[in-house]
């Protein structure tokens, strides 16, 4: 059973050796001569004052929560879009309901602007 | 030994480790690194069990939707100084720790005793319960009015995000 | 499956025509403007037709959408009872001027409303583990919302933060007690449920504890200690019009669901050698005596500490937590007279409890505040209302002529009947304490003199009409109650049991 698995294993495998090969990689192979100049956050710019880590606006909840949100719909239609065939008739009668009442939810987002960045 | 086993073990291996890494972190954003970790494991083990569509919304919704949402709530309380985070041990983390090691120690007991009278499951029933193909066909036929008003418990679920996070409605 | 599915339908007009109501609120808030007061009259018109359609169902007894839900008389009563409820609550909102102070979000009031409203009509007829907590989360989620309506408010903010908290946390709990119960029994379906427990293989420890995480989610919902933390707070912080709703619809729902789940999943369907009208509970599993320490628990600090609360709204809300310890010891008796005695409470209970209320915001209306300060010498400034509100109160407290006295009655009979005397010991010892402070407020009204240069208060027509539409009925039912009777008793009836 597990061996079905196999291809996206692999996959996973593949995507994360890639990615560590690479910036390794690059660390080995390029010449490093660093300078002042270099390190700092910006080559040509302006100097860095504050800390990065800005606290981030709670605009950005509303755009997550939305997400998640959206994000169950798609949990509903994975296993409707498998089994479809044998759903038949009924299937597609109950996911189109499903998928206009969440359309009135979208409807709604948008004219309140909770989409919009003020 | 089979192939399950062995990645029964391999991904509980990961899985313990990364909940341990989570939980003693300082960086908060490190965390939530370890805790998406913790995700892909527990979908691998959701897979050796045969539970191929969980495994899917593991990694769909926890390690995809939730842990934006952590990050976000992260990065919104931005504890910048989290070294001086005080470390005194406190009455709650001494009943926090003894009923912890009291359910590990409980648990310990039924695994190495496997004192329980759980009947046993049928492997190729629950193989067959757990695909997504399957879940499809209940979901919409057996369970196809449950499923419509999740529909309008997600809805309301939108109305009710705009309404307390907006700042301005007009 | 098609026949089936439409047959269904047609049992679910109600349902359906809340569904459409809820859609159709929000497209036509959303087109008409943000100020138009549209969402308000669609949920009025919506909940009036969806009530009178519940109605029209009054006598079929049926399992819909395979088993998922039921439509029977006990649903029926139920949804007749939310609807109205309901109703009540649009009218008071159109003259709330808390409501109408925030016109930009009546969108969203009236749309939530419709869906707290279709959640709790399918809290009153799920008989599936899923639909429940579907149900539950449908009505809990439009309740955290509307709670924290009034953002401007910091308190209507903070009275939805904490319902939302203690809400995940009992839902949560909830979540783990069906899970646990699925575990056991392999069925999600009550009947199922009750046939895989009579066979008696289930561990005792384990269905307990079960129980106790499931009523955890029940408890929230009606407010039973030890879950009703939330309670105080949120009545205080949230609009009167939405604690009005959450006091009693809300708990009825609650009381439905929960009634239902006990009645159908955890009693002796082979019991021999009972009286007619009486249930016996599992053997080797008691868990009306679990109720019971709940009910006690309940009315008595509920009663306890309304004697020391100042703000109206918080009095009210320490007083509903005692009437659900009241409600309770109607479904510990495990009996048909027992459960019709709550649905009497129940009847008795919408008209009073909503009049104290409307009479509460009314005041606040005008003033601008609930202490219980501003009702000294209310008599003299608007004698009308402050006779209403003494009605309202001593009906709670449950004295003669009014209704309340008839549902306290029904409730003690039901008890004596099932030889429980210690916890209708408890139960009077508990109203005699009510007595207290209800009278106290009684007594600022008349017996003390108003504020100088205090000036009548004046209600507008409609308000007085609203009022006199919740005061007839609380005398009427004191007087006479047969047809309150006779409609619970009729109502007791449960799809699939004896």
């Amino acid at each position: 059973m597990l061996e079905h698995y196999l291809p996206i294993f692999m996959m996973i495998l593949g995507g994360v050796l890639f990615g560590i090969v690479m910036v390794k990689l690059n660390e080995w192979l390029g010449p490093r001569r660093p300078t002042e100049e270099k390190l700092t956050t910006y080559e040509s710019g302006m100097e860095p004052v504050r800390t990065a880590r800005e606290r981030f606006s709670v605009k950005f909840y509303m755009v997550a929560v939305l997400f998640i949100l959206f994000d169950i719909e798609v949990v509903f239609m994975y296993p409707w879009a498998v089994a479809f065939r044998e759903l038949g008739i009924i299937g597609f009668v109950s996911m189109t309901v499903f998928i206009l009442i969440l359309l009135i939810g979208l409807f709604y987002v948008w004219r309140k602007g909770a989409l919009e960045w003020d | 030994m089979n192939v399950e086993t062995i990645f029964f073990y391999l991904l509980g291996a990961v899985f313990v480790g990364s909940a341990l890494m989570m939980v003693t972190r300082r960086n908060p954003v490190i965390a939530a690194l370890y805790l998406i970790l913790n995700f892909f494991c527990l979908a691998g083990i959701y897979l050796t069990l045969h539970a191929q569509f969980i495994a899917v919304i593991q990694i769909l919704v926890y390690a995809g939707a939730i842990m934006v949402l952590f990050v976000f709530v992260i990065m919104l309380l931005n504890l910048s100084d989290e070294r001086r985070l005080s470390e005194a041990i406190s009455f709650k983390k001494i009943v926090a720790g003894g009923l912890s090691v009291a359910l590990l120690l409980e648990l310990l007991y039924i695994f190495v005793y496997r004192k329980t009278d759980l009947p046993t499951l049928n492997a190729e029933r629950s193989i067959e319960i757990g695909t997504v193909e399957s879940i499809g066909r209940h979901l919409f036929t057996k369970f196809l009015f449950p499923f419509e008003v999740t529909s309008i418990l997600l809805l309301a679920a939108i109305v009710g995000a705009v309404v307390l996070a907006k700042r301005r409605l007009d | 499956m098609i026949e089936q599915i439409l047959h269904s339908l047609s049992l679910f007009l109600p349902e359906t025509t809340l569904t459409v109501f809820f859609c159709a609120a929000i497209i036509v808030g959303l087109v008409a403007g943000r100020t138009s007061r549209a969402s308000l009259y669609v949920a009025l018109i919506g909940i009036a037709l969806a009530t009178w359609f519940a109605i029209q169902q009054a006598g079929s007894s049926e399992g819909i959408f395979t088993g998922m839900v039921v439509v029977d008389p006990f649903a029926t009563f139920f949804k007749l009872l939310i609807g109205m409820s309901a109703i009540v609550i649009l009218l008071f909102s159109l003259y709330s001027a808390e409501v109408q102070s925030t016109a930009h979000r009546h969108i969203e009031y009236g749309s939530l409303l419709l869906a707290m409203t279709l959640g709790m009509f399918l809290m009153a007829g799920s008989t599936n583990l899923l639909m429940m907590v579907l149900a539950i989360e449908l009505t809990s989620l439009s309740s955290y919302v509307l709670a924290g309506y009034t953002r401007e408010a910091t308190d209507s903010s903070e009275a939805s933060l904490k319902y939302i908290i203690y809400g995940a946390v009992s839902t949560g709990l909830m979540l783990y007690g069906v899970s646990i119960l699925f575990g056991l029994t392999g069925a999600t379906d009550f009947y199922n449920i009750n046939r895989a427990l009579a066979t008696g293989s289930v561990n005792a420890t384990a269905l307990l504890v079960a129980t106790i995480m499931i009523v955890a989610g029940f408890g929230y919902k009606i407010s039973a200690v030890p879950f009703h933390f939330w309670t105080p707070d949120v009545y205080e912080g949230a609009p009167v019009t939405i604690t009005a709703f959450l006091s009693v619809a809300s708990k009825a729902a609650g009381f439905a669901l929960m009634m239902r789940f006990f009645k159908t999943c955890f009693i002796d369907a082979n019991a021999l050698g009972l009286p007619a009208g009486m249930w016996a509970s599992l053997q080797g599993f008691e868990w009306n005596k679990l109720l019971a320490i709940l009910s006690v628990l309940t009315m008595t600090l509920g009663n306890l500490v309304a004697v020391w609360q100042n703000n109206l709204k918080r009095l009210l809300a320490y007083s509903s937590i005692a009437h659900a310890g009241y409600m309770l010891m109607g479904v510990v008796v495990l009996s048909d007279k027992g459960l019709a005695a709550v649905l009497i409470y129940f009847i008795v209970y919408l008209f009073m409890n909503l009049g104290a209320f409307y009479v509460v915001m009314l005041v606040a209306n005008k003033t601008g505040s609930e202490d219980i300060d501003t009702y000294k010498g209310l008599g003299y400034r608007s004698p009308l209302i402050s006779v209403a509100m003494v009605v309202f109160f001593i009906s709670l407290a449950g004295i003669p002529p009014t209704a309340g006295f008839i549902g306290k009655l029904f409730l003690f009979a039901a008890l004596l009947d099932a030889k429980w005397i210690w916890l209708a010991v408890v139960g009077a010892l508990n109203s005699v304490i009510s007595l207290y402070y209800y009278v106290r407020v009684v007594r600022n009204m008349f017996l003390r003199d108003p504020e100088r240069n205090a000036e009548p208060v004046v209600f507008s027509a409609p308000q007085v009409v609203i009022v006199l539409a919740l005061l007839i009925p609380t005398i009427l039912f004191g007087l006479f109650y047969s047809p309150i009777v006779e409609l619970a008793n009729a109502s007791v009836v449960m799809f699939g049991m004896k």
